[in-house]
């Protein structure tokens, strides 16, 4: 199994190895000017130095700041909203209609009028963030939570269990496998949205770096906030699959 | 009359929506933030201008021959993928390192290299839907059933045509899910990437009336733009429902990426 991970680890790398070697080539044999597409080390060494750069430190903090704390948001409504909807009848037929009509609504185009509501500040992108990570986790969770055996809640309150102590040890655990892949898509999406409003209006931020450096055309400049937020979508990740074994043991697969 | 009722529950809540925000805009009282009856109001001046309706036709096919393109090349990788271990351990580190990476940030570096016309707006939507709908046939073609391809195989299909007639159909319930992202997406990537770059389509609009101050004209386009949304999302919805009225009742609510 190892021998079989390892190489198809390998596997894994080639296609990624085979993007960087084309890149150089077309700046190698002449088919694309540097100033359009630098060089692989040209950007690689420049995102080393700009990670040491203390400006460009602070605009990653500014913008994981409001990664999470619109992630956080979207994560206590989507999971309160989403089993209120599953063990609550009168709260299904309000929620229904709206998620209906609100899930496949462009958010982005909202984000106007986020911001002549609550400023240009932090307020808005973290709103717009919640508004789109809210409703794939609000989904999970809803399906996570309507899907629990009944069983499950009978034995719970055979053994004892206090009717509504029902919700957190056993509803709440039940959808947790369904919530954390709820989670997940919403992560991604809060990383994309987060760099996208700093794009369309900020002054800090990586959007913000990419959009100066597009005014600028300093192509080198473009891709390094590119790269990071890449980066950091894989590193956040990571930490959510680490939280989700942990969460997880003793569920038989996970 | 119950039938009735739930029919008519996204119309109710869409109805409910614009009296909370009526009420909410009244209670407010802020110069930015019009009434929905105001907003409502400006519509039939954009939807009669000539010019911002050749704006919004543009978006629409450039929207279309992005989705469009998409479709037809993910879902066969996706299948692949998901019948291939060694296609999948392929491509899947390059498409987990591309996922977090917002499409329409992209945009600046391809306007460098295509200009800002259609070409580019097209490819930032093609590259938004892609991802998805593989990920989708992929799960889809996983989760086929060994026994009916093993079947397949006995009654002297070739792999290629085990492939469309076997695992397309069986998997196509979980592709249409991925294409119904697909969509939500296409239209959240067109309304970005012409907010970005500002030269013509439904997001230059949006945004030339928030810089000049006609906040009506914004929130008569976020109507229009929402309105899109959900009455594509209802169509395709339609459209699902009859291509797979024979898998079981599926989860019906969308997920929505960005």
């Amino acid at each position: 199994m190892s021998m079989r991970g390892t190489s198809e680890l390998m596997l894994g790398l080639l296609p990624i190895v085979l993007v960087l070697l084309l890149w150089q080539a077309l700046i190698s044999f002449g088919y694309a000017p540097p100033t359009l597409l630098p060089p692989p080390s040209q950007v690689f060494a420049r995102m080393g130095e700009q990670l040491l750069d203390t400006s460009f430190q602070q605009d990653i903090v500014a913008t994981l700041f409001r990664l999470f704390a619109g992630f956080a948001i979207a994560v206590v409504l989507g999971v309160a909203i989403g089993i209120a909807a599953a063990v609550s009848q009168p709260v299904n037929a309000a929620v229904r209609p709206l998620v209906r009509v609100l899930a496949p609504l462009p958010k982005v185009a909202l984000y106007p009028a986020f911001l002549l509501l609550l400023g240009f500040g932090h307020e808005s992108k973290i709103t717009l963030v919640t508004a789109d990570a809210l409703f794939p986790i609000l989904l999970s969770t809803y399906y996570g939570a309507s899907i629990v055996e009944q069983k499950l809640i009978w034995s719970a309150l055979a053994a004892g269990t206090p009717p509504r102590d029902v919700l957190w040890k056993v509803v709440l655990p039940a959808a947790m496998p369904s919530i954390l892949t709820g989670c997940r898509i919403g992560l991604v999406i809060s990383c994309i949205v987060v760099f996208l409003a700093e794009m369309i209006t900020s002054t800090d931020g990586l959007g913000h770096v990419l959009v100066a450096a597009a005014r600028q055309f300093q192509a080198v400049d473009m891709f390094v906030p590119l790269i990071t937020i890449s980066l950091l979508g894989l590193i956040l990740n990571g930490l959510l699959g680490a939280v989700r074994s942990y969460l997880l043991r003793g569920f038989p697969e996970v | 009359m119950k039938s009735i009722l739930t029919r008519l529950a996204p119309a109710l809540a869409c109805l409910g929506l614009l009296v909370a925000w009526q009420l909410g805009s009244l209670a407010l009282a802020n110069d930015s933030f019009p009434t929905a009856w105001e907003s409502l109001r400006a519509i039939p001046a954009i939807l009669t201008d000539r010019e911002s309706l050749l704006n919004i036709a543009d978006s629409l096919r450039r929207m279309a021959i992005g989705l469009v393109l998409a479709v037809a090349v993910s879902i066969p990788l996706g299948l692949l993928m998901g019948r291939s271990r060694a296609v999948a351990a392929f491509f899947n580190p390059l498409l987990m390192i591309i996922y977090p990476v917002p499409k329409a940030a992209l945009m600046p570096i391809i306007m460098l290299w295509l200009g800002v016309g259609d070409l580019s707006k097209t490819l930032v939507i093609f590259l938004g839907v892609s991802l998805p709908v593989i990920y989708h046939s992929f799960e889809g073609a996983k989760a086929v059933e060994e026994k009916m391809l093993w079947s397949g195989a006995a009654m002297g299909l070739t792999a290629a045509q085990r492939l469309v007639r076997i695992v397309f159909p069986a998997a196509l319930p979980e592709i249409l899910t991925g294409c119904r992202t697909g969509l939500v997406l296409a239209l959240i990537t067109m309304v970005t990437s012409e907010m970005i770059a500002r030269q013509s389509g439904a997001g230059n609009i949006l945004f030339n009336a928030l810089d000049m101050g006609q906040y009506d004209t914004v929130f008569a386009m976020i109507i229009i733009v929402g309105a899109m949304g959900i009455c594509f999302d209802a169509v395709f919805e339609v459209a699902r429902a009859r291509l797979v009225r024979w898998s079981e009742p599926q989860f019906d609510i969308p997920l929505s990426f960005s």
